[in-house]
């Protein structure tokens, strides 16, 4: 066994590897990582050997699973060392630790560059290695035209060279303008002359990414790929290391026919020809051998030929070739090849007309829905779904139903979808297309989402001739011992509506199908009863005359759930109660449900949606869309010729996987729906008009009917206008805004922050925000930690940073709710561009129950923070001090009406400002003389001097020198220290007025709240 | 683009991982678990693919080979070829192979540098660099020299500071 011959390392692995538990292997690592940084703080002990052994052990320790985030900067100056090994070692954990987000990579652009253009070659390679990974778009903008250069230097070693290509590759998708179309498509064809294959592979992926994006400039390359693939595909002058298995390198032939891909067509006859001869001559030449490996090549070889084929759209001929070859692929014993075999007759049913072929395959396909791989089942079910239309859905699903029962608990939901969707798309009669769903309902039900089961009442709802059979179906399944809770839902809705159209049939009669639903009613959950309360209330009304015994025992029903917890339940209970005795009215009231709207269906919209977004910008997958779109327009026209189709407005539902677009507009469809029902007609029987299938019935006469949301459907409701009467019990009104008091002083709060890290900003009664701060140099690390105090969730929390100009701060996202006794971590990235006292703010709101809570908190990202002790000797001083004459690098003035202070205290709040008091230095007891190092994004890193005179017989005023080599610096420093020692702690008021833009308190009323106040002052 | 490479034993312990976008460190150690987990249940007589995109998003394919102890795994996007990328993983396990000679887990375990230079090799920021061996072999023996003849340089120093430290 070879050693790496890094002894450490080893031993350290050996440690690890020993660990008994994960608990045993975190104490050697964090004893590890504590060695390593203790090392590497004493840095100057270090040998690059045990340098690189850190390193190494530092990867490992990442590898595991830990972070490992300190020693950034440190691999980053070592990138600057002269000798290789240190160099490698900085290049290697750089790319391996950082990435391009790291702001101080920045530093390294200038070393980089140089390594770069230098010399050296194996400080080159290092240095393109680095790029290549993690290199961001200020490396691309200035190192690109170097790695250019490299490129197509006839100098460079190959090595060298093929790095530079995947490096440029890399800067060119962090900026696509680095690389200048104009004169580089040139090159680019230039280099597809190269003969060394290794530079070629590389060059190649180039030529794939720049073709992708602009195929335009680039056409004077497709005539050599052409030549290139040819000379592959005919063996010509390949050496014997980049033959792999006996297939000339195929890497570099399938790059080449993707790069193919990338130009809508090939024009020029004669190239035309050879490349077509060339693909005539894979596609023939394949063959399944017994070798996997040879097997494998060859055949991405093949696929990837099929695939250009497809996209070339060349003639029928070949085309059918092709589904020849895949048809006999996918009885292959291989499996990657049967695998493959499916997807790409997925992709060919996309981009051609070939179903007809394709269809002669079916029994093999359905065959591979019960293949032991479940990968290849996927692909199966892909495939059926693609191929599926009127002429063979009913076998399809009812195959995929079948299959149902048997599948894997992982692809069931996927499968009760797509069959979902292709009974709805493809049903050849209602009937059938109801069946389809009642049974992938009762197969099941768990898999089957929202979306179906509204989808199958909406067409219900819209189709009169359907609604006998529906009902009778559902009274059907309600005879089976255990149904799933879905078809509860369902049947119950079903029976609900359209159990009087049974009333003559066996078993139908209005009591026998109330008790038949009844029955099911302590099974099921509360996001059920609601229906079946709405089914009892509808079967009451329908049953004429009236039924004194059932009238009773709903009546029972209704006032037990009176009183129950949840409110949609006792809402509907005392409303159907209330409107039953209302005797005529109710026949009005509860009518059946109108017709829902024309519209398309929220399962075929869902899976466009899922289309698109795995679109990917290649010629092929376009055109496969356009197919798409196409196969859409033919059902549409199918719809209209009495084959009912986009019916319903369940689209309207919330349906999770649509984007977030859609949520809003489905939204504001919504809200415009029901604010019409609201003006233009606002007496109605609203169970005509509310388009929510388990809309809640807003009765006049009943004020305490609140208008309640569906938990799992509608929400837009809140910004409708309302009736005024109905107003109070619908949304909490704002009025109680602000009515949480803080715990402590908030000023004091901050105070103490500005001289500590961490420790607690703002606290009240619902929750507490602490704060842990890390700064070095100009860049702080702050988290907020959000605790809610309570049992119960703070909602719609919401923090917005308002910083002042010359701070950059990005707060990550913070969520919009707070579990309870949780508490919620909020990483905020502060930079210091400039100096200056202003303070940002953080304006932070929640809601607690029907109260909104708002504070205006200032952050403690003050002047201090960027501020780092030095010590300074007096032969550094003093020249320094006179070489700062005079304004506006240096100013003085005379403060008076300063808290008395003794010198020993003033020097402590020096101290813990981060200003260094040096004694000795001013030959005066009475004066103070102290210094600090500034840093700010703009200006480097400044000395700060400053000198206090005090008077021992007056200790209310002195005075302030301060000096730097920055006009602004040195005014904030003043106005700073002066703030310092007249006003706080003592006494609370905020350091400075400026005149940043704080957020105005719009709500008058709002002013009493401290934070506001606060926010005033500001 | 390739975005992964991972190389796991068969109790489901990391012994390479290689990620080419930006991922959290937790991040990375739930992918591999998720991975792990998908690839101990499966049988040795299917296909090499696996379905990626419920791990690791839209638009992933992952690839994998077992070998003995050892998973093998590359995950890349739709611009790759699947089987291209089940070549490149037996690319990297021969050329493993020929660097030392028979090669084993453990043998991985302990070089850990060393897989990183091979790999580093054949894959450069996501993209298929080198697919010869040979050539591979060449350019890692190329850094071994280079880091070995620093190695006895750095000895000098050594002794000088810890001479003057005393």
């Amino acid at each position: 066994m070879a050693l790496s011959g890094m002894r450490g390392l080893s031993v350290f692995i050996s440690d690890i590897r020993n660990c008994q538990n994960k608990e045993q292997e975190r104490l050697r690592v964090d004893k590890e990582l504590g060695n390593i940084r203790t090392r590497f703080k004493n840095e100057k002990g270090l040998t690059p050997y045990e340098k690189k052994k850190y390193v190494w052990k530092m990867l490992y320790i990442f590898m595991l699973g830990y972070d490992v985030d300190f020693g950034h900067m440190e691999a980053v100056s070592l990138i600057s060392a002269p000798k290789y090994p240190e160099k490698q070692v900085g290049y290697i954990v750089t790319s391996s630790l950082l990435n391009e987000n790291h702001d101080f990579l920045r530093l390294a652009i200038n070393t980089v560059r140089n390594d770069i253009i230098g010399r050296n070659e194996t400080f080159q390679c290092l240095a393109l290695t680095m790029v290549g990974n993690i290199g961001g778009r200020e490396f691309a903008e200035s190192l690109a035209p170097d790695v250019q250069k490299l490129l197509i230097s006839s100098s460079c070693r190959p090595l060298v060279r093929k790095k530079a290509a995947l490096c440029l590759l890399r800067l060119f998708r962090k900026n696509p303008d680095v690389v200048n179309v104009d004169g580089w498509s040139d090159r680019m064809a230039q280099l597809l002359d190269e003969r060394d294959l290794g530079v070629l592979t590389s060059s190649m992926s180039l030529l794939v990414a720049l073709v992708s994006n602009n195929h335009e400039a680039y056409w004077s390359c497709l005539p050599k790929c052409v030549k290139t693939l040819e000379r592959l595909a005919r063996n010509q002058d390949i050496p014997q290391e980049y033959t792999y298995y006996g297939i000339p390198s195929p890497w570099l032939q399938v790059k080449t026919m993707r790069a193919l891909q990338y130009f809508p067509t090939v024009e020029d006859p004669n190239t035309r020809r050879s490349l077509f001869e060339v693909l005539q001559r894979i596609l023939m030449g394949t063959d399944v051998v017994k070798n996997v490996n040879k097997n494998n090549a060859s055949h991405a070889v093949l696929f990837e030929a099929l695939a250009l084929v497809m996209h070339l759209d060349a003639e029928n001929e070949m085309m059918s070739q092709c589904v020849a070859l895949l048809g006999k692929f996918i009885a292959v014993r291989e499996p990657n090849i049967r695998y493959l075999g499916l997807e790409n007759m997925t992709r060919m049913l996309m981009v051609t007309d070939v179903h007809d072929i394709i269809k002669r395959h079916q029994a093999q396909i359905i065959t591979s829905l019960k293949d032991p791989d479940i990968s290849i089942r996927r692909r199966a079910l892909d495939l059926l779904y693609g191929m599926c239309d009127v002429s063979n859905a009913k076998d399809i699903v009812e195959e995929l139903l079948q299959y149902l029962s048997t599948a894997d608990f992982a692809m069931r939901e996927e499968l009760s979808l797509k069959a979902a969707i292709l009974a709805e798309k493809f049903a050849p009669d209602l009937s059938w297309y109801v069946d389809v769903i009642l049974q992938l309902i009762d197969k099941a039900g768990d898999f089957v989402s929202d979306d179906i089961w509204f989808r199958v009442v909406q067409f219900v709802t819209n189709n009169e001739d359907l609604q006998p059979y529906a009902a009778a179906k559902a009274r059907e399944y309600l005879d089976k011992p255990a149904i799933h809770e879905t078809m509860v839902k369902v049947s119950a809705y079903l029976l609900g509506e359209y159990s009087h159209l049974l009333a003559r049939r066996p078993g139908c009669s209005p009591k026998e199908i109330f008790s038949a639903i009844h029955e099911k009613l302590p099974t099921v959950s509360t996001t059920t009863i609601p229906i079946l309360l709405s089914t009892y209330a509808k079967i009451l009304m329908h049953t004429q005359p009236p039924d004194p015994e059932l009238q009773k025992h709903v009546w029972a029903i209704f006032s037990k759930y009176e009183s129950c917890i949840d409110v949609e339940i006792q809402q509907r209970a005392i409303e159907y109660f209330a409107l039953s005795s209302k005797g005529a009215a109710l026949m009005d009231i509860l009518a059946e449900m109108p017709k829902f709207p024309e519209r398309q269906s929220a399962l075929i919209k869902k899976a466009e949606v899922a289309e698109v977004d795995t679109a990917e910008q290649s010629a092929i997958k376009l055109r496969a869309q356009q197919h798409m779109t196409n196969a859409l327009v033919v059902t549409d026209q199918h719809s209209s010729n009495g084959t009912p189709q986009s019916v319903g407005q369940l689209s309207l539902v919330k349906i999770p996987s649509i984007s977030g677009d859609e949520h809003t507009s489905a939204d504001q469809e919504l809200s415009q729906a029901n604010g019409t029902l609201a003006t233009v007609d606002p007496q109605p029987p609203s169970a005509d008009l509310l388009g929510d299938l388990l809309g809640p019935l807003a009765i006049e006469g009943l004020p305490g009917a609140a208008v309640l949301s569906e938990p799992n459907a509608v929400s837009g409701l809140e910004g409708v206008p309302i009736p005024a009467d109905d107003a109070a019990a619908i949304v909490p009104v704002e009025k109680d805004t602000n009515s949480v008091q803080p715990i402590g002083n908030i000023n004091e709060r901050f105070y103490a922050l500005c001289l500590k890290d961490s420790g607690v900003l703002y606290e009240d009664p619902n929750i507490q925000i602490g704060i842990k701060a890390e700064w070095r140099a100009q860049h702080g690390r702050l988290v907020l930690f959000l605790g809610n105090k309570n049992t119960f969730p703070l909602l719609s929390v919401q923090a917005l940073i308002l910083p002042p100009v010359h701070l950059k701060i990005e707060l990550s996202l913070v969520p919009e709710t707070i579990p309870p006794r949780a508490q919620v971590q909020c990483p905020l990235e502060v930079m210091n561009l400039h100096p200056s006292r202003d303070v940002a703010v953080l304006d932070f709101s929640y809601k607690c129950g029907t109260s909104m809570a708002n504070v205006k908190l200032r952050l403690p990202a003050v002047l201090n923070k960027f501020l780092q002790p030095i010590t300074v000797s007096a032969e550094e001083f003093f020249p320094q001090w006179r070489s700062l004459s005079g304004p506006p690098l240096k100013l003085q003035e005379v403060v008076r009406g300063v808290r008395p202070l003794s010198l020993i205290d003033m020097a402590n709040i020096f101290t813990s400002f981060q200003l260094t008091v040096c004694q000795g230095l001013d030959p005066n007891p009475n004066n103070l003389i102290a210094s600090t190092t500034f840093y700010s994004e703009t200006i480097r890193p400044m000395l700060c001097l400053i000198r206090i005179e005090t008077d021992p017989t007056d200790r209310t005023q002195l005075r302030i020198t301060v000096a730097s080599g920055d006009p602004t610096l040195t005014f904030e420093l003043m106005e700073f220290i002066k703030e310092q020692l007249v006003g706080i702690p003592t006494a609370p008021r905020p350091p400075a007025p400026p005149a940043a833009p704080v957020a105005q308190p719009t709500n008058p009323a709002a002013l009493t709240d401290p934070g506001d106040l606060l926010a005033g002052l500001l | 683009m390739i975005k992964s490479v991972l190389v796991i034993n068969t109790q489901g312990k990391p012994r390479l991982t290689k990620f080419y976008d930006i991922l959290a460190v937790e991040k990375q150690q739930e992918l591999l678990r998720s991975v792990f987990g998908v690839l101990c249940s499966r049988a040795d007589n299917v296909s090499n693919f696996v379905e990626a995109e419920s791990i690791f998003g839209p638009d992933s394919r992952l690839v994998y080979k077992h070998y003995a102890t050892l998973y093998f795994v590359i995950v890349f996007d739709s611009s790759e070829n699947e089987l291209a990328m089940l070549d490149l993983i037996q690319v990297f396990v021969e050329t493993l192979d020929k660097f030392f000679r028979n090669v084993s887990e453990l043998d991985m375990v302990f070089n850990y540098s060393k897989l990183h230079n091979i790999l580093d090799g054949i894959i450069f920021g996501g993209q298929v660099m080198e697919t010869s061996s040979a050539e591979i072999i060449r350019a890692v023996e190329e850094i071994s020299k280079l880091e070995a003849a620093s190695n006895s340089i750095s000895l000098v120093p050594k002794t000088v500071s810890g001479w003057r430290s005393r």
